[in-house]
């Protein structure tokens, strides 16, 4: 066999044992949620507890459908994504400059540093009560909620990345001409890349759990609230058909949208 | 003529197990053009000397002339490269080598002409857009190199640059290093654990003490070049500093045991 054969041949069972892996991999988890399925429905059937408590499954795909299509969830999914992704982007705006300065001004951490790390103990949603005063019952409540949320742990983050810098790296730059602004530009934000794109996923979740808390208070569109809405009309398929739609959304960003660019970053970078 | 000149230098470090007198009273003058190897047991210094005259720390006394010039930090007439290739994971091969050139302001396109040829002594043309996580230790080590030579440094500081290299490539290394240093003149500090190495190279090797900081013995090696790592002249005066070395490393050794 020729040279190039070998390595066709090579690669294409290198290709074939890892979609081995994936397919069987993915079986496993289809079995699991297949039982799990089954599990629910037959517990449904039994009605050990009505049907109004535990419905069967299809009854919540049936609301969810409806819901799909009458448009209930895509405006629920709309005002509140439009609240999130506005309070997500402020809070990076002023969150990645103010982790990277926090890194590398020790004043500045040793003030602001230090005030970030005590009100990161505050849960997000205790701002709400002091945000409805200052701005009423409206978005900017909401979206301070969303802020508080995110912008300490994405600060935070990103000043542990500076300060866990290799130092060889800032060696190596300041022995080959970097200084100043080329310093930060070229070396300093990349280098912290890994651990900016960590503070931007966790600051995603603090937002999306903040927003979730705030709007099951008390906001009147949105996911949280018609979670809500369903609480109060007792209609249990509504209510977990929500939260699936919820757990959809959470799992599409952290897995697919960070999870994905984080995964190609820490290989890139040697971190994993 | 003197290219560097250590005057008194010292330097200590606070460490758990007490203080560590890396560089004690270094008192050394290195010549324009010089090639020098430093040798010496692992622990006693040669990486800390390598980085004073870089000027990425200040001595905590004396003082360290470039060209009768105080060193106040580091500056790219002296590039070194460092003991563990320390290149940028978030950049390619290619711009891995350019960078310095970036640094000093030249255009994207000639920067990256300079940085090719470069890859083309250190053989490694043909990965030019590869990623760093994807070479071996021994291709980092020649990135490395290629990138501390692309700003063609009056004074190249290597700290132990071909320590992870197969025999042959290193062979190769050696011979690349050997003819631009006698073609550009360039001043040379090489620190090697490898005895055979230091004097396949160097003209002249300085061999430290193993626990106070001090250098021990200097020899001048006055072989013709170009040499082969397995001259018999050049083994018999290996042999020579190598013995001086085992003394250094069975004090260390002893104060272990
Ligand atoms: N940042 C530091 N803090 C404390 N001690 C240090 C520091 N850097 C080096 N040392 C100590 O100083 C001594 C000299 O270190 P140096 O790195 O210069 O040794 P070296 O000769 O390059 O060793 P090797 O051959 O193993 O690379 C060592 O004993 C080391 O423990
Ligand atoms: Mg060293």
């Amino acid at each position: 066999m020729s040279v190039h054969g070998v390595i066709k041949k090579v690669e294409e069972e290198k290709k074939n044992d890892l979609k081995m892996r994936r397919l069987k991999n993915f079986f496993i988890k289809l079995v699991f949620f297949i039982i799990l399925f089954l599990l629910w429905s037959i517990l449904a059937s039994i009605e050990y507890w009505s049907n109004f408590l535990f419905p069967q499954p299809k009854e919540i795909f049936i609301t969810l459908w409806q819901g799909l299509r009458d448009g209930t969830f895509i405006f629920a999914i709309y005002a509140s994504m439009k609240r999130l992704i506005i309070g997500y982007f402020i809070s990076l705006i002023i969150g990645l400059p103010l982790g990277l300065c926090l890194g590398r001004i020790n004043w500045l951490n040793e003030t602001i540093g230090s005030l970030t790390l005590g009100l990161q103990a505050l849960p997000s949603i205790c701002w709400l009560p002091l945000a409805v005063l200052w701005f009423g019952l409206n978005e900017m409540a909401i979206i301070f909620v969303v802020i508080m949320g995110s912008v300490l742990a994405i600060a935070l983050s990103v000043r542990d990345g500076v300060t866990s810098i290799s130092p060889i790296f800032l060696k190596a730059a300041r022995v080959l001409g970097a200084n100043n602004l080329k310093l930060y530009t070229h070396v300093l934000i990349p280098a912290t890349l890994p651990s900016i794109l960590t503070g931007a996923r966790l600051g995603w979740t603090f937002a999306w759990r903040s927003l979730m808390a705030a709007e099951l208070l008390y906001v009147s569109t949105g996911l949280g609230s018609i979670l809500m809405m369903g609480r109060e009309l007792h209609d249990m398929s509504m209510v977990i058909s929500t939260m699936f739609v919820i757990i959809g959304i959470g799992l599409f960003f952290d897995r697919f949208l960070f999870g994905k660019f984080e995964h190609y970053i820490s290989i890139r970078w040697g971190t994993k | 003529m003197p290219k560097i000149d250590l005057i008194n230098v010292n330097k200590l470090y606070i460490g758990k197990n007490g203080i560590v007198h890396a560089l004690n009273d270094i008192n050394l003058t290195i010549e324009d053009g010089e090639f020098l190897c430093i040798v010496g047991p692992s622990g006693c210094g040669k990486s800390t000397f390598l980085n004073v005259i870089a000027g990425l720390y200040p001595p905590d006394e004396g003082q360290i002339f470039v060209d009768d010039m105080p060193v106040k930090g580091p500056g790219t007439d002296r590039v070194l490269m460092f003991q563990e290739p320390a290149l940028f994971p978030w950049l390619n091969v290619l711009q891995n080598v350019a960078f310095g050139l970036r640094m000093a302001g030249l255009l994207k396109e000639e920067s990256y002409e300079r940085a090719r040829a470069l890859l083309r002594i250190v053989k490694l043309s043909k990965f030019e857009n590869s990623w760093i996580h994807e070479l071996s230790g021994g291709m980092k080590q020649r990135v490395a190199l290629a990138r501390a030579l692309a700003l063609d440094p009056n004074i190249l500081l290597m700290d132990e640059p071909f320590a992870a290299l197969d025999a042959q490539t290193r062979d190769m290394l050696h011979e690349e290093l050997e003819l631009l240093w006698l073609e550009t003149g360039k001043t040379i500090i090489f620190v090697t654990h490898n005895v055979r190495e230091a004097v396949r190279l160097g003209s002249r090797v300085i061999l430290m003490t193993a626990r106070d900081g001090k250098i021990k013995k200097e020899y001048k090696i006055e072989l013709p070049r170009p040499r082969h790592i397995e001259d018999t002249e050049l083994i018999k005066i290996a042999k020579i500093i190598r013995d001086d070395l085992r003394e250094e490393v069975l004090k260390i050794s002893e104060e272990v045991i």
